[in-house]
């Protein structure tokens, strides 16, 4: 087999497919990181050069760090959540595989995953609402204070938390499951020769056999959690049977930039702040991980 | 009975117990469909509506293009499906199975470009849309939905772990040709990892709600996220009338998933999803 | 000839003109054309017009896209500046529509349109300024939002209350008599319906009206198309106390209680400053319930709502048709009657529906020395507010600000920062 020959065909196949990757992502993400330097309300046809005064702005701005702030706490509550949960429910399920509850579970559990976000966020409102929600009946059922879920600074966050780990958990969870599946199973049954309980092997064989996984769920999820939106979006959507707060998120603060104030190049600048945030995170958790890993093996 | 049926008995009962949990939110989302609106601001809230009524389900089909929003998101989904299982079944195979620097160089920046959230780029490819002249329509959706950085590294994966080398070699001496090595002997042998894909595919397209609330602008071409979210009536949300438009959305995502959940998890293994 | 016959040869001038359009045309495919609305309660009104449009141009196609408020502003500056909005009318707030009309995107209004607007004592100058842009006409005015009081005459029966409050310190006394509390004294049914959260810039509009109340404007106008802020003010401290007062001294409101017009009409609040649509949601939705209206102590605000035309070609004559259609003295009766926003058109008689709706009086027949404000037509005015709204959602949250006028002072001084910081930027702030 001629070598070029097989060359020519990978680049000829390739081609198309890498030129509709590269108008869909290489240029728009290109354009981003042009626009961030420019001043531009969406409508007007100037577009002035303005270098970094947009990211001076942002280091000056309440809104956009209260923003970040919240995203970030919302990223990494939902991963500290996802990560332990998904993989002890995993454990457990992939247990129970022969069960024949097996396949209850892992729907029932990623259910969530598939529903539609905006119908699963209006229940989730419903639940917390102080004055109707099931939840605050259920607290006073057992003499508990009802809580205002939707206005507290700190509680409304943690229930954005709740919603976006309930939706985040059944896809970690299938991950997970995959996982112990492809776990080599010659090093579990020489673990219960030597008298490894089920607990220990768990411990010292598949977490750490694990952590490739766990790198991959955990990128995931952060990720994911860094772009929240429609979640706070409609808890707090203009309702004013049952209003909520406010909580500002990056996602939102750049499409309100955008489309509400008409700053296009500033919140271009906020999408780059966001990038880098996402590339390091990424690159310390695949260092974290990876090294870990290695060592173990 | 025995300590290991008394162990599993006492984890059936947490993964029930975590599973009931799970689905409660959408029970009570279903529930209150079928309440009427004094018995939605009753207190305390009712688990099972006292006297259901199916007015709400009537008033929402009645009054919104509620099955023609669930047909555009299904479109839309669909092709996105179709579009990513393409575009990531080629671009899998060659920069798995192609030994070239070049190939090394381009999957880097794709798992790179991979980690970098849709929302970031989204507005400039609003204007890539607009200069096609596809913004309020089914194919602009489908623009910021064509390709899917996981799915090229899924299937890579898969072909990686599935193929071996040598069944393509001993074709290829054979005298296949390539096109045909790729129909007749890659792709069926990456059913199963397609088969995850797609699952993946279309939930990600049938729950994406930013980008279809930008480019659709006309009510009729809303998907039904975004129908949803500006479902309003003036000033004031009708919970009832909310709810019971959310069920009927409820009731493909729910179908779909259970019909191919076993194929899923089957076809996430078959990629050895492990490196 | 009297001046409603003068509007309608108007009309008809029109519809003389872009029939003949459609002659020479001569194609038989129907003309679409959209008319995008910011208020879905308004949706009904539009198509009424629209029906009766089509009925005299059978190849006209109107469709009506009535979506919430925010949506309705994206989908403008998408559309529009894009070109993908396709043939529409659109309704907009003078003070949003500033930045389209900077960058020439609507269409200028054809000479009887123009006419129309400015003449014939149609429209009071107020509004026929507002809806132009550097003495162009581009917008044709048609509803106003108005503040005023609503109020349960039940609740107030039962308090001892025969008259609706007359001064901002009535507001706060009255409010604490008409709470309903619980043991702990905390607020089941709300004296007085304060905007505390939610998203957006109504909690900075709100606190504008009651600001003015006071004699003070979030925002002033300096001279020379210039502004400045005026949050950091007597006016300013005394709205904001009063907010703070009401909601932790006297615990006449809380923040995560039921608000607004939904709460009104399931009696869970006494009174509450709103504008008249309320009045039709009502009858919709409540329609038992006793209630009555007043207008404010000082003044309100009055945010005038145009229809643009963005559109071409037959489509674009038709558009106009419909904007004059829209303002015909039956369709403005139905749409006050029905909708409840109020028309802006001056020489229509409306007494039938106040007659039927004693209501909208306090919006209609206000005292004569009822002052009015509007929101500033620069174009940073979006952003300014939700900037407020944001500082003021905190606020209102804060328990430790009851009392504490120092704490109170810091804060507005930080609010005036904000907006003045924006002015700054766009080269609007007074020296």
């Amino acid at each position: 087999m001629l070598r070029h020959r097989k060359l020519l065909f990978a680049l000829a196949a390739l081609i198309p497919v890498l030129a509709i990757y590269v108008w869909v992502r290489i240029m728009p993400i290109g354009e981003i990181l042009r626009l961030s330097l420019h001043k531009w309300d969406i409508i007007s046809k100037n577009k002035p050069f303005i270098g970094l005064q947009n990211f001076r702005e942002l280091l000056e701005d309440d809104l956009f760090q209260a923003a970040l702030l919240n995203t970030a706490i919302i990223a990494f509550g939902v991963l500290l959540i996802t990560i332990p949960l998904s993989l002890g429910l995993a454990a457990l399920i992939y247990h129970r595989t022969r069960s024949r509850f097996a396949g209850f579970y892992e729907t029932a559990i990623f259910i969530p995953h598939v529903v539609s976000l905006v119908p699963a966020a209006m229940a989730w409102k419903w639940i917390f609402d102080a004055k109707l929600g099931p939840l605050n009946a259920v607290l006073m059922k057992f003499g508990l204070e009802p809580q205002a879920w939707l206005f507290d600074p700190v509680l409304s966050i943690i229930c954005i938390i709740v919603l976006c780990s309930w939706q985040a958990l059944g896809y970690a969870v299938l991950i997970y499951i995959v996982g112990f599946k492809n776990l080599p199973h010659s090093l579990y049954e020489a673990a219960r020769l030597d008298g490894a309980s089920a607990f220990q092997a768990f411990r010292f064989l598949s977490i750490p056999l694990l952590k490739p996984i766990t790198l991959y769920v955990s990128v995931v999820t952060l990720v994911s959690g860094f772009n929240v939106y429609a979640q706070a979006f409609v808890l707090a959507s203009d309702s004013q049977g049952a209003p909520g707060r406010q909580v500002r998120v990056l996602v939102m603060d750049m499409l309100e930039n955008s489309f509400r104030n008409y700053r296009i190049g500033y919140a271009a600048s906020e999408a780059v702040v966001l990038l880098v945030i996402v590339l390091i995170l990424t690159l310390i958790q695949f260092s974290l991980l990876r090294e870990k890993g290695g060592k173990s093996q | 009975m025995s300590r290991t049926r008394l162990t599993n008995l006492l984890i059936d009962i947490v993964l029930f117990g975590f599973c009931i949990l799970m689905i409660t939110p959408l029970a009570l989302l279903v529930s209150n469909a079928f309440k009427s609106p004094e018995e939605l601001l009753s207190w305390p809230p009712r688990l099972i509506p006292a006297n259901p009524t199916i007015d709400n389900l009537a008033t929402v089909l009645a009054d919104t293009p509620l099955l023609s929003w669930v047909l555009n998101s299904l479109m839309f989904a669909v092709a996105s499906t179709i579009a990513i299982l393409i575009t990531s079944s080629i671009a899998g195979y060659i920069l798995g199975k192609f030994r070239f620097r070049i190939l090394s160089v381009i999957f880097a920046i794709i798992l790179a470009t991979a980690i970098i959230p849709f929302e970031v780029y989204m507005i400039p490819l609003y204007f890539q849309v607009q200069e096609l002249g596809l913004l309020d329509t089914v194919p602009g959706l489908l623009i910021g939905y064509l390709v899917m950085s996981f799915g090229i590294f899924l299937i890579r994966q898969s072909v990686i772990h599935a193929i071996p080398d040598e069944l393509l070699e001993a074709a290829r001496i054979d005298g296949a040709g390539e096109i045909w090595i790729f129909f007749v002997i890659v792709l069926p042998l990456l059913r199963g990892a397609l088969g995850a894909l797609a699952v993946l595919a279309f939930f990600q397209a049938w729950t994406s709600f930013a980008w279809p609330l930008i480019v659709a602008t006309s009510r009729d071409s809303y998907t039904i996220e975004v129908g949803l979210a500006l479902f309003q009536t003036g000033y004031t949300v009708d919970l009832g009338k909310l709810s019971a438009a959310a069920t009927v959305v409820l009731i493909p995502s729910v179908t779909i998933f259970v019909m191919l959940r076993k194929n899923f998890v089957e076809g996430i293994a078959a990629t050895g999803l492990k490196e | 000839m009297s001046k409603r016959s003068i509007s309608r040869l108007g009309t008809t001038r029109i519809l003389a003109a872009s029939s003949a359009l459609l002659l020479t045309a001569g194609s038989t495919h129907a003309e679409d054309l959209k008319v995008w609305s910011g208020f879905p309660e308004m949706a009904p009104f539009y198509e009424r017009v629209a029906a009766e449009l089509m009925q005299q141009h059978p190849d006209l196609n109107i469709t009506v896209e009535a979506i919430p408020l925010r949506e309705h502003e994206k989908r403008i500056a998408l559309g529009v500046s894009s070109g993908s909005a396709g043939n529409v009318i659109i309704e907009l707030a003078n003070s949003t529509a500033t930045r389209y009309l900077e960058n020439e995107l609507f269409n200028p209004a054809p000479a009887p349109v123009a006419e129309f607007v400015t003449g014939d004592g149609n429209f009071s100058d107020f509004f026929s300024q507002g809806a132009s842009y550097q003495d162009t006409v581009f917008g044709v005015p048609l509803f106003r939002g108005q503040g005023a009081l609503f109020y349960n005459t039940d609740m107030f029966e039962s308090a001892g209350l025969d008259a609706p409050p007359a001064t901002m310190a009535d507001y706060t006394d009255y409010a604490t008599k008409l709470t309903q509390r619980d043991a702990n004294g905390n607020p089941e049914v709300s004296g007085w319906s304060l905007r505390l959260s939610g998203g957006g810039q109504g909690i900075a509009e709100k606190f504008w009206i009651n600001m003015f109340q006071f004699g003070g404007n979030l925002v002033e106008p300096a001279g020379d198309g210039k502004w400045q802020s005026g949050v950091n003010t007597e006016a300013g401290l005394q709205a904001f106390n009063q907010y703070v007062e009401n909601v932790h001294a006297q615990k006449n409101v809380s923040v995560e209680m039921p608000a607004d017009a939904e709460a009104f009409e399931r009696q869970q609040t006494a009174m509450f400053i709103r504008e008249s649509w309320v009045i039709g949601d009502i009858a919709k939705k409540s329609p038992d319930l006793n209630y009555a209206t007043a207008p404010l102590p000082r003044g309100s605000i009055a945010l005038a709502v145009n229809l643009y035309v963005k559109a071409e070609g037959d489509a674009e004559s038709a558009a106009w048709e419909f904007t004059q259609m829209a303002n015909e003295p039956e369709q403005l009766n139905w749409m006050l009657e029905n909708i409840g926003w109020l028309p802006n058109r001056a020489n229509v008689d409306y007494s039938a529906v106040i007659e039927k709706a004693p209501a909208f009086a306090a919006f209609m027949n206000y005292p004569a020395d009822y002052e009015f404000f509007t929101l500033p037509a620069i174009s940073p005015v979006e952003e300014v507010l939700s900037r407020v709204a944001a500082a003021l959602t905190d606020a209102f949250a804060d328990e430790s600000l009851a009392g504490n006028s120092e704490a109170q002072k810091a804060i507005l001084a930080d609010v005036d920062d904000d907006i003045n910081k924006i002015l700054k930027r766009e080269g609007l702030l007074a020296d």
